[in-house]
């Protein structure tokens, strides 16, 4: 009997997906199981194989080995127009010589769907992006967001099994980032789209999606809740590419690892060369001398240091402290009115042994 | 957008972009760098064609005399004679099915180009381009030697015991030599149309349930439409003012306006004849543009 995971196929289901290229290896026995109506992160630094898996599930990059299936029913052969599966593209991809409506009703088109339906749902969908008035403009009439909206609709417009987004909003600004992000979400909540999310954006990965698939290398490094990844990391790499981290090297013998001239703790036991992981923000830096924080009398550990750079940035103060031959940042919230530590103050900073992470090195 | 408008254009604009400089020197600069084509085109082009038009109101009186008098006679001797009217009709319907065929077989071509990347791309590009850089007549030659009644398609004919057939002298030689040598412009227009397609909305159009036969009809054919309609109206316009071709594959049987024209102006010596002809060749052009544009219009 394994794991609930492994018992139970998903409403997608991944099996040991693998592209080959000539000589290169783009996506590496790739499983996962992604059950209904959740919305995944394929995230990843460029080149890991979120876009080339994404265009393997939705057909349109053949399969070098592996099997991809949907609600049970094994796609990985099929082409493209056979899958039910909705795509919205960095670039949009919107049709330039059809006016929106007839953008989102191409898919119903396809499907045959009577003309008066048809256009009924594609105005229903119009509607659901916000989009109502704009039904009869061409898409060069409309700005990058609206593209990616009606991009949207027409996706969603199918009803389609599958909802594949690959990295939707990398090509709009900010502001309407954060806006689209939220759009996305309510709708994809709203009517409960089995969805893939492609992204090289943490923040977007971690504030959307219930589940986040860290790939590196064509690899699965690991896949979890937000909170898992951010907390509990299964790899060196996800630990330093969710959010910010410090890495020490060491030496570990049992629960006691020595960096420098400090010996640490943290959880679980090992020996011989290891990476030690802390996030800046949950290290606490006292002046030298000064009683450190208590955590409720949880285990800390500590290591002295010397500060050598302050970095200003409006909601943090970012410090550089040398401690031995390692650097390490560490972030506090700025309140206001003080003084920021002088370069050159000796300093001790206080974590939790909880808070200590540690990979074999190299890793 | 035709080349030639975007050419003529661009002097103005580059001068418009000169920092400083205010609108009256704005426009005598761009007067100054459109000068010498204007120049060179009134006198090359304009002056010949408004002569031409002056030439076929006169009189021909036999041999190269030419009458003083204004006369309407060449052009009613040409709008409202059968012979002149079958062959200002034959020879837009030949042209036609020409600039069609000339279509169907460069299309494909093109669209691999398209799609078809660094040195292969290159390599076919030059493929394509090679024919302009041999002679018109050079090539209908080739025709000949492959057309003829012991040319190499009837030799093989003959071989597989089939019959031969007539494929030169008369129209069928003359629309597969003319498609031939179309080809490459029909290529290159075509190619210069292409700029919309793009792999993305294909594959969009395929995942919301398109076949591939589908993607082709009503994503593919659509947007490379201007490619089509340039490609088509520079195609037509070859083929109407084409002679040599149609002289030497046609053997004489086959009259179009452009052979008759020739005849008109180097064998029977009737100039004005000759004039009234290819203004009516130009008013052909003139709604081949029109037509263009509305088409242009329309598809975009």
């Amino acid at each position: 009997m394994g794991t609930a995971q492994t018992m139970q196929p998903g409403f997608l289901s991944i099996r040991s997906l693998t592209k080959r290229y000539d000589t290169m290896v783009a996506v590496d026995t790739l499983t996962l199981e992604i059950p209904k109506g959740e919305l995944v992160a394929f995230l990843g630094p460029s080149g890991c194989g979120k876009s080339t898996s994404l265009r393997m599930i939705a057909g349109l990059c053949p399969v070098t080995s592996g099997t991809i299936s949907i609600d049970g029913k094994d796609v990985t052969r099929l082409a493209p127009y056979r899958r039910d599966i909705g795509l919205v593209f960095q670039s949009y991809a919107l049709f330039p010589h059809m006016t929106v409506l007839k953008n989102v009703m191409f898919g119903l088109e396809m499907r045959k769907v009577p003309v008066a339906e048809a256009e009924r749902r594609a105005r229903e969908a119009i509607a659901l992006v916000r989009l109502e008035g704009r039904e009869d403009r061409k898409p060069a009439q409309l700005s990058g967001g609206q593209q990616q909206r009606v991009a949207l609709a027409r996706a969603l417009v199918i009803q389609p099994s599958i909802l594949l987004f690959d990295e939707p909003l990398s090509n709009l600004d900010a502001k309407l980032r954060d806006e689209m992000r939220a759009e996305i979400r309510r709708i994809q909540k709203r009517l409960g789209i089995t969805s893939i999310f492609v992204t090289h954006d943490q923040v977007e990965a971690l504030s959307m999606c219930d589940k986040v698939a860290v790939l590196n290398g064509g690899r699965l490094e690991q896949i979890g809740t937000p909170g898992d990844l951010y907390e509990r990391p299964a790899t060196a790499f996800v630990a330093s590419f969710v959010g910010r981290t410090n890495r020490l090297s060491g030496v570990a013998e049992g629960d006691r690892i020595s960096v420098g001239g400090a010996a640490l703790r943290a959880p679980g036991s090992r020996r011989g060369n290891v990476d030690l992981m802390v996030r800046p923000h949950r290290m606490i830096m006292t002046p030298a001398g000064d009683k450190g924080p208590d955590f409720d009398g949880e285990p800390l550990n500590s290591i002295g240091g010397e500060i050598r750079d302050v970095y200003y940035a409006g909601d943090i103060l970012n410090y550089e402290i040398q401690a031995g031959d390692q650097i390490i940042s560490v972030e506090r919230a700025t309140t206001g009115g003080e003084t920021p530590m002088a370069s050159g103050s000796p300093v001790t900073l206080t974590w939790r042994v909880a808070d200590t992470l540690v990979f074999g090195a190299g890793q | 957008m035709s080349a030639a408008a975007a050419a003529t254009t661009q002097p103005a604009n580059a001068a418009g972009e000169r920092p400083g400089s205010g609108m009256a020197s704005t426009v005598a600069l761009a007067t100054l760098l459109l000068g010498p084509i204007i120049a060179v085109n009134g006198l090359a082009f304009l002056m010949p064609v408004f002569n031409l038009l002056l030439l076929s109101f006169r009189e021909s009186l036999g041999g190269s005399t030419i009458g003083e008098a204004y006369t309407l006679a060449n052009w009613s001797s040409t709008l409202f004679d059968s012979y002149y009217i079958e062959l200002i009709v034959q020879s837009i319907l030949t042209s036609l099915m020409i600039t069609a065929l000339t279509l169907v077989a460069s299309y494909p071509i093109a669209l691999y180009l398209h799609r078809s990347k660094g040195r292969w791309r290159t390599f076919l590009l030059v493929l394509v381009i090679s024919p302009l850089l041999t002679s018109a007549v050079v090539r209908t030659y080739g025709w000949i030697a492959i057309l003829a009644d012991d040319g190499l398609i009837n030799n093989m004919l003959k071989a597989f015991g089939v019959e031969a057939m007539r494929l030169i002298f008369n129209k069928v030689g003359v629309v597969i030599g003319l498609t031939e040598i179309l080809m490459p412009y029909m290529i290159l227009a075509l190619l210069a149309g292409f700029g919309r397609l793009d792999p993305r909305v294909e594959e969009a159009a395929e995942t919301l349930g398109a076949s591939p036969w589908k993607v082709f009809w009503r994503i593919v054919v659509p947007l490379t439409m201007p490619g089509v309609a340039l490609g088509c109206l520079l195609s037509f316009v070859l083929a109407v003012s084409s002679f040599i071709t149609p002289k030497l594959l046609g053997g004489g049987r086959v009259f179009l306006l452009a052979t008759e024209i020739y005849d008109q102006a180097i064998v029977t010596l009737n100039w004005p004849l000759a004039a009234t002809l290819s203004m009516i060749v130009l008013v052909i052009f003139g709604a081949a543009l029109v037509l263009y544009s509305r088409l242009l219009r329309a598809v975009i």
